[in-house]
């Protein structure tokens, strides 16, 4: 192997696939990127075995070949170049790199040590826009779960219809939900469960403006975009029945601004017990009172004027549950619907029909 | 007619006197021992021949006595400690009935020798069976020493009931282990035979006494225990709850400088203890109490080995508490150091003045507070408090956080510290209504065996407290429809199942609890917590740390295991030759 590439297209490339090597580990090559030399172009690949990405820059290309090298180090050394040609060629097991009068030599490994990335045809999927993935992966991931005793929930629903599609996350305390309409006539319908992780690796490499190649191999899923690839293993398993637990009858309803209710539930929370972060909002006629009250710490109340009209209610809210749905509200009020103080609360953007985006926060028991 | 009522002889009175006060060769010891100390001896020294019962030697170098007095004080109820009823309720001598000598002297063959320093010449005493016999002059030195020979050679009944001599030897050493624990600044001898059981020179604090009599290992393993109250001071060492061991307890409570037993404070002191210590273990525990007169009330029995308190319900509550605050304090964490510092405990020591604050003084409020005792200064132990209000801190095998200190490292492991986290807002949470409850969008249902399934039924309210909603759900299942959320790693369906296990099966866990609340707060801790093996981020190790922190007793887990082992810098040093 051995190529010849600008300063500025190496490094943007290692930045791209660095992402995704594993800061720790214990198998060494994970810790390196692969490097493949073809007619005119050079692979670079990294993965932490869930997920992997893999970025084509172009390169004068002398000699075809392989090798992996370590990333971080490679990185570091190109931050550092003066902005003019790199050349980089295998020398036995090393990485030879040579810039101007600098020279280095980098213990590598070799490209057969290096994982198999997965084959998926991308002839046989879906296409899907940037900017409708994009938004769909930032209005739910946050609400995935981060307990492993059910893996299912550590991932993204990522429901594929004709003329739809939906992401949904949830913890089994909280969910989010969004869906949009998406060009009709591709192949079947879908459900893939997404690590979050791998849909990090989508929203940071793949332009807003860009189609997405999606496809499908066996429990693999890839993405594709321009120059860059992202694979990702999928959670295996059948996800909870959602749609069944969402509540259809509650039928009161405060419409609330979605600043003044995220800045007073952020007061309450300081005073709200480290653990159960418990507060309670008591939704009144024309009123939502907030009340804070944690043993050994103090109290708190305060009050907002909420469009509301129904009988009197108090709800207790983990409070970082109520914040985290808030902050991903694209509007400025909120309509917040509920039934009684045990039931599921649901949060949508208030005056967005168009908009199908619903969050669910499950309440905290009040023991009084 | 002939008269049956007689005026009993002084013998015959001093005969049935001894009866109360001198049942063995210890208590003859303890006896002149004390009558020693009384007379602000520094240095006392006993020799035993065929283990008191064939004669029994207390020589020591306190004040002594003129010949009037030494006469005195071989008869009943001749003291110099009190000479009215109202000195009774001020008593701060060891004897002060005046039965000691003459009871002794009534059953054996006594020899007093004594000599005042200002006085040229010394006094024998010779007293066969309580009839005094020869009084001359004698060579002594300034103090006095007692030489009893032939114990209860007149009271052959008494006599049998002696226990053979290595017995009464070690029945006499601990009773004069008891006196030199309360008297570390006096230097105590025992001998018996041509053997040397006990051999204290003396010492400043009762810490370093601890170490002369058990070993410096033993020494190291004490910590502090310091409270006051109104009349009353608390001072003490107390085993280290990772040094307590089962098996023989050492157990030694002094009032105002003296001996005595009272169960009923050393199970206070366990109480302490509870959750710190594994079942069974039987930590040591050294207390020195001194009260103001009036709040004791020392003459219960001749032997004064019980004593009464007018407040007893409040000083057994005070005992509990000192020891918690001990036991929360970071001294008594398990530590990794091999030779520990004992910690210094002054303490009043017999026939000192003493004055409790905030008894009976004076209204007059003084314009400038005092400083602390100089003697309580000298008490400090090194600090270990964190290196910095937020130390760096690091996981190590996923498992146990480190943490600078300002003289060493701390070792926390991540379980044992969450538990106690878990075990003290479950217990708080109890007591304020009950603890919050996630509901669950997706509610676990959970199969049963039938004793479970009958446990959980009779724990119904108790488990809904912790935040536990569970419901029948026909045949063996249940519904949890809420669970407790105490850390984002919690896994509720796996915690619930293994709690109720437990709870069904019983643990010694289980069994350590005290009552239904105490149980579930246990389990749950255990079941609930953070798990070895669970990756923590900073700010996650940094939230642990706080809360552990701001439990009564960060350094000790449920089970009585340690949450944090230290590491001195000491240590360190020592380890690395530096």
């Amino acid at each position: 192997m051995n190529f010849t590439i600008t300063r500025q297209n190496l490094h943007s490339g290692l930045a791209s696939v660095s992402a995704s090597i594993p800061s720790k580990t214990t198998l060494p090559v994970l810790s390196n990127i692969l490097f493949q030399a073809e007619n005119g172009s050079v692979w670079m690949s990294g993965t932490d075995l869930d997920v992997a990405v893999r970025i084509k820059v172009p390169a004068d290309v002398r000699q075809e070949g392989s090798l992996t090298a370590p990333g971080k180090k490679l990185q570091d050394i190109t931050k550092e170049l003066p902005d003019q040609p790199v050349e980089l060629a295998t020398m036995g097991s090393q990485l030879e790199l040579k810039s101007g009068r600098g020279h280095f030599k980098l213990n590598g490994l070799p490209a057969d040590e290096f994982p198999t990335l997965p084959e998926v045809d991308f002839d046989e999927g879906w296409r899907v826009t940037g900017t409708d993935v994009n938004r769909l992966i930032h209005h739910t991931s946050f609400a995935v779960s981060n307990e492993e005793s059910r893996p299912i929930l550590n991932g993204v629903l990522w429901e594929l219809r004709d003329g739809a599609m939906r992401m949904v996350a949830t913890n089994g305390h909280r969910l989010a939900r969004m869906g949009v309409p998406a060009e009709s006539g591709d192949t079947s319908s879908a459900d893939f469960i997404v690590p979050p992780s791998a849909l990090q690796q989508v929203q940071r490499l793949f332009k807003k403006d860009e189609v997405l190649e999606v496809a499908r191999s066996g429990n693999h899923l890839g993405f594709r975009a321009g120059a860059a690839e992202v694979y990702t293993r999928l959670i295996e398993g059948t996800y909870p029945n959602y749609d069944q637990v969402i509540p259809r009858d509650n039928d009161k309803v405060a419409t609330v601004d979605k600043k003044a209710l995220e800045s007073a539930v952020r007061r309450m929370a300081v005073v709200a017990s480290d653990q159960t972060h418990r507060i309670r909002l008591k939704f009144e006629s024309g009123r939502l009172h907030l009340n804070v009250l944690t043993p050994d710490l103090g109290e708190g109340q305060d009050e907002l004027e909420v469009g509301y009209e129904g009988e009197e209610i108090e709800i207790g809210f983990n409070a970082n549950y109520l914040l985290e749905v808030l902050r991903y509200m694209p509007t400025d009020e909120v309509d917040i619907a509920f039934k009684a103080p045990e039931r599921a609360v649901t949060i949508v953007p208030s005056e967005a029909e168009n908009l199908d985006y619903l969050c669910l926060v499950m309440p905290l028991r009040l023991l009084d | 007619m002939t008269r049956r009522i007689h005026v009993l002889t002084d013998v015959v009175a001093n005969q049935i006197a001894a009866g109360e006060v001198v049942e063995r060769p210890a208590s003859v010891v303890k006896e002149l021992v004390e009558n020693s100390l009384d007379a602000r001896a520094s240095r006392v020294e006993v020799a035993l021949m065929r283990g008191g019962k064939g004669g029994i030697r207390v020589s020591d170098d306190g004040i002594g006595m003129g010949r009037e007095d030494a006469l005195l004080s071989l008869d009943r109820h001749a003291t110099s400690k009190i000479s009215s009823s109202s000195d009774l309720s001020d008593i701060r001598t060891f004897g002060f009935r005046g039965e000691a000598l003459p009871s002794i002297a009534a059953v054996s063959r006594l020899n007093l020798d004594t000599r005042e320093a200002d006085q040229g010449v010394g006094t024998r005493v010779v007293v066969n069976g309580g009839l005094i016999g020869t009084i001359e002059d004698s060579p002594r030195q300034r103090g006095t020493t007692v030489e009893v020979r032939n114990l209860f050679f007149n009271a052959p009944a008494r006599a049998k009931f002696l226990k053979p001599v290595s017995v009464e030897a070690r029945t006499v050493s601990d009773a004069l282990t008891g006196l030199a624990l309360a008297n570390p600044r006096v230097s105590f001898m025992l001998t018996s035979g041509d053997r040397r059981l006990l051999d204290l020179p003396a010492v400043d604090d009762a810490a370093a006494r601890v170490s002369q009599v058990w070993g410096p290992e033993q020494g190291g393993a004490l910590i502090l225990v310091s409270t006051e109250d109104t009349g009353l001071e608390l001072k003490g060492l107390i085993q280290r709850p990772d040094a307590a061991k089962p098996g023989l307890g050492r157990r030694y409570l002094f009032v105002n400088g003296r001996p005595f037993k009272a169960q009923k404070l050393v199970q206070a002191a366990e109480r302490g203890y509870r959750t710190t210590i594994p079942q069974g273990a039987r930590p040591w525990m050294f207390f020195y109490l001194q009260v103001a007169p009036g709040v004791v009330d020392v003459n219960v029995h001749p032997t004064k080995a019980e004593v009464r308190f007018s407040e007893a319900s409040h000083i057994e509550d005070l005992f509990e508490s000192a020891v918690r605050s001990a036991l929360a304090d970071q001294m008594s964490s398990a530590t990794l150091d091999r030779e520990l510092a004992a910690p210094r405990l002054l303490v009043h020591e017999s026939g000192e003045q003493f004055k409790v604050r905030g008894a009976d003084t004076d209204a007059q409020m003084a314009l400038f507070i005092a400083d602390a005792e100089v003697g309580d200064a000298a008490e400090g132990q090194p600090v270990t408090e964190l290196a910095a209000s937020r130390p760096n801190l690091w996981q190590v095998l996923n498992t146990y956080i480190l943490a600078e200190t300002r003289d060493g490292i701390l070792i926390v492991d991540q379980h044992s510290a969450h538990e106690r986290v878990l075990f003290q807002r479950l217990m708080e949470a109890f007591e304020a209504g009950g603890q919050d409850g996630q509901r669950l969008l997706f509610p676990l249902t959970i199969r049963l065996t039938p004793p479970e399934l009958e446990l959980v039924e009779e724990l119904q309210g108790l488990l809904d407290r912790s935040g536990f909603e569970v419901e029948p759900f026909g045949g063996d299942t249940v519904i949890v429809r809420a669970v407790p959320n105490p850390h984002p790693y919690f896994n509720a369906e796996r915690a619930f199942r293994e709690m109720i296990e437990e709870l069904t099966q019983g643990s010694e866990l289980v069994r350590s609890a005290k009552n239904q609340h105490e149980k579930i707060a246990m389990t749950f801790a255990c079941k609930g917590s953070i798990k070895a093996g669970q990756q923590l981020a900073d700010a996650e190790m940094q939230e642990l740390f706080d809360q552990l922190f701001s439990t009564d007793l960060p350094h000790h887990d449920v089970h009585g295991r340690p949450t944090i082992i230290r590491l001195s810098a000491t240590e360190l040093a020592r380890k690395f030759g530096r």
